[in-house]
């Protein structure tokens, strides 16, 4: 099943772009001398391809500044504290 | 077709039939039954597709045994077949009355949202991708292109799951994408390009190609045409096409058994 969702994976990962940086290896806890190699030449195998490119992305991302926030309300905020245009309203309201 | 589905009710053949209706000024969902059978006058077939099939499902799991008719496009009977295979649906259990969607002269009418693709313009097609390329297109492009154009795409995501939601065969209760483990909860874009993927991956051996997702998504992201690459990936490396019979599909878990065959016990002494 691993097998079957691993080469899936690759396919998709090349449409998008993050084309070789999957692998599989089918390692047992007792052979640690493959594993190092392994992960060593895997290591060497993505530096070679150079800067992750969704770090850059995050990193443009950030510089914009805060985030929208989706979800609930900031639990910081006062639930009493109305935002500025519906305060207006509200005084308006009140004195007519 | 207004008979048909009369004569449907009438016979007890189906307890409710989903199709179609101008409600306040829209062609919307709608049940008809037995007991307003002067309704079925007003039922329609519009442009505008709805899952009727997932409303489908959801009628069966909370009335069990009720038969459910549906006007079902081919899309709609693909539909069908995958969430039968999932176990979501019993196909006794649906009757399904066929609409044409096939554009041909041959028929009168063909009625398809589809059939009229909104087109792209000029700056997507610039910096990110035509909505109507295939995988085959889009693949003349290089390897850093492609990630810029879809991370182009992805960070316009609003994560308002109207992809999920309105996908006919998404129909889990606990959906990973709601997962706060999984999707890091509070960030518009969400995780990039982690949000559609994740879904991408979901929709191997499910997704039927009827493109709701991307008419759902308010901001035109190529939702069809990442899951039709999934559907041809899962098609050249299973040779399955979901909704085209009655197979499960090659990356389900049900009914899949693990045997640990137990050794035979070695003879005790030497």
């Amino acid at each position: 099943m691993t097998v079957k969702r691993m080469r899936f994976l690759q396919e998709l990962l090349r449409f998008v772009g993050l084309d070789g940086r999957l692998h599989l290896e089918w390692i047992s806890s007792a052979e640690a001398q493959k594993f190092v190699q392994v992960v060593t030449e895997f290591t060497e195998k993505i530096k070679a391809l150079g800067p992750n490119p969704l770090a850059a992305f995050n990193e443009k991302i950030e510089a914009l500044g805060p985030r929208a926030v989706a979800g609930p309300a900031r639990r910081d905020i006062p639930a009493s504290k109305l935002p500025p245009a519906a305060e207006k309203r509200k005084a308006k309201m009140a004195s007519n | 077709m207004i008979d048909k589905v009369k004569s449907l009710l009438k016979e007890g053949r189906v307890d409710i039939f989903l199709g179609y209706r101008m409600m306040a000024g829209h062609p919307l969902p709608h049940g008809f039954v037995k007991e307003r059978l002067q309704e079925v006058d007003e039922l329609i077939s519009s442009n505008d597709r709805y899952p009727l099939e997932k409303m489908a499902a959801r009628i069966a799991a909370e009335h069990p045994g009720i038969k459910i008719g549906m006007m079902a496009r081919d899309c709609n009977t693909r539909a069908v077949n995958v969430l039968s295979i999932w176990n979501q649906l019993d196909p006794e259990q649906i009757e399904t009355v066929d609409i044409n969607c096939c554009p041909s002269n041959l028929k009168d009418g063909a009625q398809c949202s589809y059939l009229k693709p909104p087109r792209s313009g000029f700056h997507k097609k610039q910096v990110g991708i035509d909505n109507q390329y295939d995988p085959e297109d889009f693949e003349n492009f290089d390897q850093p292109e492609r990630f810029t154009r879809w991370i182009n795409e992805f960070q316009k995501c609003i994560k308002c799951y109207g992809c999920r939601n309105i996908c006919p065969v998404c129909f889990c209760k606990e959906c990973s994408l709601e997962h706060p483990d999984l999707i890091k909860t509070g960030d518009l874009p969400p995780e990039v390009p982690i949000f559609h993927l994740v879904r991408a991956v979901h929709m191997a051996g499910r997704c039927i190609d009827c493109g709701l997702c991307e008419e759902a998504c308010p901001v035109d992201i190529p939702l069809r045409l990442l899951y039709r690459k999934v559907n041809q990936i899962v098609s050249d490396i299973f040779d399955y096409r979901p909704g085209s019979g009655p197979e499960q599909s090659p990356l389900s878990v049900l009914g899949e058994t693990a045997l640990l065959e137990p050794e035979p016990l070695k003879a005790a002494g030497g």
